[in-house]
């Protein structure tokens, strides 16, 4: 049953409706009407559909017989792998354990057949040997454990009078399979990125920043006319909740306002990327790739993470200090062996929760099966966070669209089998020792007094027996009272594992041939795949200006971080799935200046703040909309909610009750006056905080590569009713009260403090109006704090232009 | 499958119908992202017409042994205290002899289905349900098995069928969760067996603790206004972001929340109403009995009627069917709970006219061993267990498949759990091969790549 099991489905399944056989496309056959109307509605609500973006992947589904392979990956080989492989198989007759001489395993065995002649003649499905058996019609019926339901049998009928097509070589599940590697290499994404001519186009900043001269040409290729610069009240907002997460002060607007230099944008900009609040912010959205968590999903058998934090922290120290991204990587997987690793053993080790803190799953029963879903994990998170490919789906079979051969899966897995997920103590070793030492001595003792507690028990009469045990309690407890405090620790993944054999069809307990320890064979890699192949090779072989992959998706995450979409739009999948470039050449500009500017990621947030696409108004055009409705050639800005750390901090800061300490263990939200960042609570794989979870914070089961927006009333419940925003609203008013004598005056201060702007005499009006509304007596809150509540819960804290 | 026209198509959505899957259709994960200002929860139109429009799943976790329940075997009460002749199957635990029932099972209904004694109530409306005798999944611990039944898949790693199913028909009444899981406390396992998974946060499941309907629903109350105070409070609200909204005028995601705003200001009403048991005349309430069990399937009921999309309901805290030991007192207590509120359900849905287009579904996560384990208990058993469900399309009075003759191993017409979601999703009028969520640049689904709809129960 496992053997057909697929952590990803089927990749059929994984086909885009249109080239999965039952086909969008109105030129390949004829369409039925309900798909034609789909089809208008697709593109009536201005979903962005463009028919031109599906060729891409129609292209691979266009080829003969395509849509028979299909068919039999989908209907055929799971069951031909589920029922008949334990019997009739290349496997079995290695053990000579071969039934009936018939092997099933390959076209050819199918039609060589077994002891009682061919099993199938393509075509004819009257004849051959396989479907009388299926059908429980002839002298062996199969499989023996039962009839397959009627679906299954017809499914078979359908496919032999079809001509039986069946990709599967001769020897199953070799090494690069059907895969043409050196085809695969010229995909776009495996080619390595080479600087790119920029465009000469006139505009302003074109000459000084290259991101908008490729912006601009796209402009003009496209016909569409740019959204002015936004106003710089707007601009700073963006910037401040942008690279820093919190709103800009009154007397940081202000002060921006009176800068009239030409590069008064610029130098905030500098002073915002040299803020420790930066890092806070950036962190997370690396953690959400991570999928950083401090515990696991399920209930039974785990080990607690309790110092899981340290990781967020080190990432937070990381991109504070600007650690060059390559360096990143490199510590993140094999920092404990680097020959230039860092002394501190924080920064040495910490960062390896990257896969540290991952997965565990439960393994009673099926073990083998648990530990290779933690091993897919690992191969998951690590491939599609750095090189934005989806290895994974080669676990089974090859994968179906990318160059990657199931073998490189468990090239890769093989790393990861047998490795430890352990503690990597981080203090110096007198502390550890001191505090090892205390655990014994407490552990000794505690021995001794269960011993003198029994003694005591047993002889009840013998009182000096109760007096030694109650001394010895004492002692216990006294010890216990002297217990230095656990010392700090990194929860890493250490050791380098043996290498694996492939599963065949990611079965466990079907071992297929060596899978030499290595890299992907599609991307270059220095060291050579086998036995000494390490984490840190692997390391080596990924944070390399020579793989294709790692930068052009670094600097597409930090893109679509920005501007609320990827270069390319899928940040995970560069594969042949995945959606091409929007900018190829930008995309590829990018990455190399990347590289040559030291891998500094504050050098890319600068050079994209500074651009002109960057500071565009988010106002609309019927015009453009024609056009580019989805903004995809970024011709204006992208008004965006606040994710739920921005606006919970927002809330924060505006209410003046924002604890900024930086760092440290995490806390509750569910707390009552704890009022820190909300990058330091806690995340729980098991059950993630409702506020979080309200707010589309992503589930860290996975790695996720961008959060999706949903609007929905149990947040807005949460805005009006909880005891938080309460005591926002509570000490937002009284914050408020204490800059006006007047509530105009007060009014003022409140947007000034909330929205970066003074009212305007409606709202003023309005407001006040408001707050001269008779109190009633069963209220909690003054009318001021009503109204405090009201401009926390207001649309234009919770979006930023 | 009805095509459905392409006027009534663009009629319905301009009514605000979406279409099911419609994101997968787009065949772009980026692209369906166009979509998010509109409400993900609006009911969309499903894939062929549906039989049943709501789902409750009464959970009984731990584990219901089959063989005192709904699947009598009468060579197992021969064979007592015999070695089980062949292979004991592999379980959890290593299990002993053969281990007969303490029950006896009595005919029931027209259609003469035998039914454990402990269920005498359930029993009475045997021909309105159909007993699966040979349900069978992949692993014998509770939480693989949990997260199978629930999520189609034994790790943590993938949306629940109540997620799949909001998201696939999103839900009729706006004004209350889609998906609501009542237990108190929590199952093994907890949150991931109604987690949304890579599906967007709405599609969770709405867990509910405490049945105080003051409580249900986090934040469902506002402690420190009163009801005036508050519409004085969210009209300036609205006032505000009126103001706001028009100097930005054309923004859906502006408009979508202040209408929510609005949801959530009736929502605070209608939830506290729907789950208000108390409200129910006397005489109901006392059909279904006390405690929790018996008024989360009370709630059950009220929360269909209001369009509510799928309800589970947990039988208790932990893993309470789990009788490792003493099956008989175990068993016939949990039974005696529950048999009342559940044939309660039944009658009260059927008499309203809802059991028609309301999907019953009974059983736990296996079954238990027809052998013994220790004196008188059983072990877990992924190779056979049986399921029931009543309702919703699903033919009555039938029972489906079958277990070999101690009810160890289903032989006959087996059912994978796989299967039992394919059929759930086709009452609800979706095919599980073509609800599809794009994560990664790949399309995933309920059932994996396995899945047969069991078309002989349908009716």
């Amino acid at each position: 049953m496992l053997a057909a099991q697929c952590r990803y489905g089927n990749m059929l399944m994984a086909l885009p409706p249109n080239a999965s056989g039952h086909s969008l496309n109105p030129a390949r056959q004829p369409t039925p009407p309900n798909i034609r109307g789909l089809l208008l509605m697709v593109i009536m609500l201005r979903t962005a559909l463009t028919l031109a973006l599906l060729v891409p992947a129609l292209a691979s589904a266009a080829e003969p017989d395509a849509k028979q392979v299909e068919f039999f990956e989908n209907k055929i080989r799971p069951v031909l792998v589920e029922h008949c492989y334990k019997c009739h198989s290349a496997e079995v007759e290695k053990a000579k354990k071969l039934k009936g001489g018939l092997r099933l395993d390959s076209r050819e065995a199918l039609l060589k057949g077994g002891d009682t002649g061919a099993a199938i003649v393509p075509g004819k499905p009257a004849e051959g040997t396989l479907l009388l058996s299926l059908k429980y019609d002839g002298d062996v019926q199969m499989p023996p454990k039962g009839k397959l339901p009627d679906a299954v049998i017809k499914d078979f009928e359908k496919w032999i009078a079809d001509g039986a097509i069946d990709p599967r070589a001769e020897k199953a599940a070799v090494a690069t399979g059907g895969i043409d590697l050196e085809k695969g290499k010229q995909f776009w994404a495996f080619q390595v990125p080479k600087e790119p001519t920029v465009p000469k186009v006139a505009g302003s900043n074109a000459s000084t920043n290259p991101i908008d001269a490729f912006v601009r040409a796209k402009w003009e290729e496209k016909g569409l006319t740019p959204a002015p610069i936004a106003d710089p009240r707007t601009l700073l907002r963006r910037a401040y909740l942008d690279l820093i997460g919190l709103p800009p002060t009154p007397e940081q607007v202000d002060a921006f306002l009176a800068d009239q230099s030409p590069n008064a944008f610029a130098k905030v900009v500098d002073e915002l990327l040299a803020s420790p609040q930066h890092g806070e912010k950036w962190a997370r959205h690396w953690l959400d790739v991570a999928r950083y968590a401090e515990d696991q999903a399920h209930t039974f058998g785990v080990k607690p993470k309790s110092q899981a934090w340290r990781y967020r922290d080190w990432v937070i120290t990381a991109l504070n200090s600007d650690m060059p991204f390559d360096r990143f990587v490199k510590l993140q997987i094999a920092g404990d062996m680097l020959p230039d690793a860092p002394e501190d053993p924080f920064l040495k080790h910490a960062g390896l929760g990257f896969l540290g803190l991952g997965a565990e799953y439960y393994k009673n029963t099926a073990r083998e099966q648990a530990i290779a879903e933690e091993l897919d994990d690992r191969v998951d998170t690590l491939t599609r966070g750095f090189l934005g490919i989806t290895v994974a789906c080669a676990r089974c079979h090859d994968h179906k669209f990318d160059p990657i051969p199931t073998r490189d899966y468990y090239s890769i897995a093989g790393i990861y089998m047998g490795t430890a997920m352990s503690d990597a103590p981080l203090a110096p070793a007198a502390v550890m020792k001191e505090f090892t030492d205390a655990q014994k001595k407490v552990k000794t003792a505690e021995d001794n007094l269960k011993k003198a507690q029994k003694d005591a028990k047993d002889k009840p009469a013998d009182k000096t027996l109760s007096a030694k045990a109650k001394e010895l309690a004492d002692e216990v407890a006294e010890l216990k009272k002297k217990m230095p405090p656990q010392p700090a620790v990194a929860h890493v993944v250490s050791g380098n594992g043996p290498g694996m054999k492939v599963y065949v069809r990611g079965n466990p307990a079907t071992k297929g041939e060596d899978a030499p320890k290595g890299f992907l064979q599609v991307l270059p890699c220095e060291a050579t795949a086998g036995e000494k192949f390490t984490r840190l090779d692997l390391a080596n072989a990924i944070a390399t200006p020579a793989n294709p992959l790692t930068t052009r998706v670094i600097v597409n995450r930090v893109w679509a971080w920005h501007f609320g979409r990827g270069i390319v739009a899928t940040p995970d999948n560069f594969g042949s799935l995945g959606e091409r470039p929007t900018h190829p050449e930008l995309l590829d500009w990018l990455a190399v200046n990347f590289v040559k500017n030291g891998w500094s990621l504050k050098w890319l947030h600068r050079q994209i703040l500074l651009s002109a696409a960057y500071q565009l108004q988010s106002t609309p055009s019927a015009e453009n909309d024609k056009i580019d409705a989805a903004n995809v050639y970024l011709w204006r800005g992208q008004r965006r909610r606040l994710d739920i750390e921005q606006w919970r901090d927002s809330l924060l800061a505006v209410s003046g009750t924002l604890d900024a300490t930086i760092g440290g263990p995490t806390f509750n939200l569910k707390d009552a006056g704890v009022n820190r960042r909300t990058v330091y609570a806690k995340v729980s794989r098991h059950e993630l905080d409702g506020l979080l979870r309200l707010f589309d914070f992503p589930d860290a089961n996975v790695t996720a590569a961008k959060r999706t927006v949903t609007t929905v009333p149990q947040q807005q419940l949460f805005a009006l009713n909880s005891e938080f925003m309460a005591s926002q609203a509570k000490a937002f008013a009284a914050r408020v009260e204490k800059l006006g004598k007047t509530d105009a005056e007060r009014i003022t201060a409140a947007y000034r403090l909330a929205f970066g702007r003074s009212p305007q005499s409606r709202e003023v009006e309005l407001a006040e109006r408001f707050l001269q509304l008779p109190p009633k007596t069963d209220d909690k809150l003054t009318r001021w704090q009503q109204y405090a509540q009201v401009l926390l819960a207001s649309n234009e804290l919770m979006y930023v232009d | 499958m009805l095509p459905i026209s392409r006027r009534e198509l663009l009629a319905r959505s301009g009514t605000g119908l979406g279409v099911l899957g419609l994101a997968g259709l787009i065949a772009d994960e980026a692209k369906a992202e166009a979509k998010n200002s509109s409400n993900p929860l609006a009911p969309k139109i499903a894939h062929f017409p549906a039989k049943a429009k709501h789902v409750i799943h009464l959970f009984m976790n731990g584990a219901p042994s089959q063989v005192d329940t709904f699947d009598p075997k009468p060579e197992l009460t021969k064979q007592h205290g015999k070695q089980p002749p062949g292979a004991n199957l592999k379980t959890e635990r290593k299990t002993g002899a053969l281990f007969k029932s303490p029950f006896a099972f009595k005919k029931c209904g027209q259609a003469g289905i035998e039914v454990s004694e402990i269920f005498p109530e359930i029993g009475k409306c045997i021909d309105d349900i159909c007993v699966i005798r040979s349900m069978h999944t992949n692993i014998p611990n509770h939480e693989p098995g949990l997260l199978l039944m629930t999520c189609g898949n034994t790790q943590a790693i993938r949306p629940s069928m109540g997620s799949w199913l909001t998201y696939g028909l999103g839900t009729e009444n706006q004004n209350l969760p889609g998906f609501v899981v009542m237990c108190p406390g929590k199952p093994v396992v907890g949150p991931a067996l109604w987690n949304n998974s890579f599906l967007p946060g709405v599609f969770q499941g709405c867990h509910i603790q405490n049945l105080d309907p003051k409580r249900v629903i986090e934040h469902i109350r506002n402690t420190n206004l009163s009801s005036g105070t508050q519409r004085e409070q969210l009209d300036l609200l609205n006032q505000l972001n009126g103001i706001h909204k028009d100097r930005r005028a054309g923004d859906d995601q502006l408009d979508a929340r202040i209408q929510s705003l609005e949801i959530a200001y009736r929502m605070q009403t209608d939830a506290q109403e729907a789950f208000d048991v108390t409200r129910e005349p006397l005489k109901v309430r006392e059909a279904y009995g006390k405690g929790y069990f018996a008024d989360a399937c009370l709630a059950s009921r009220r929360l269909v009627e209001r369009g509510v999309r799928m309800v589970q309901v947990f039988y208790g805290s932990g893993q309470p069917w789990d009788d490792h030991g003493d099956v008989e007192k175990g068993h016939r207590n949990k039974a005696k709970d529950s048999d009342k509120a559940i044939s309660a359900l039944l009658r009260d849905l059927k008499q309203s006219g809802l059991l028609d287009e309301t999907l019953v579904l009974w059983g736990g996560e296996f079954g238990r061993t027809p052998t013994s384990e220790g004196q008188n208990g059983r072990d877990h058993n992924n190779h056979g267990f049986c399921v029931w469900l009543a309702g919703g399309g699903v033919k009555g009075g039938m029972t489906y498949g079958a277990t070999d003759e101690f009810g160890f191993a289903a032989v006959e017409n087996k059912v994978h759990v796989h299967d039992l979601h394919a059929t759930i999703l086709h009452l609800m009028g979706i095919d599980h091969e073509k609800l599809t969520y794009r994560y990664s640049g790949r399309d995933f689904r309920l059932t994996d790549v396995h899945g047969t709809v069991v078309k002989d129960i349908l009716k």
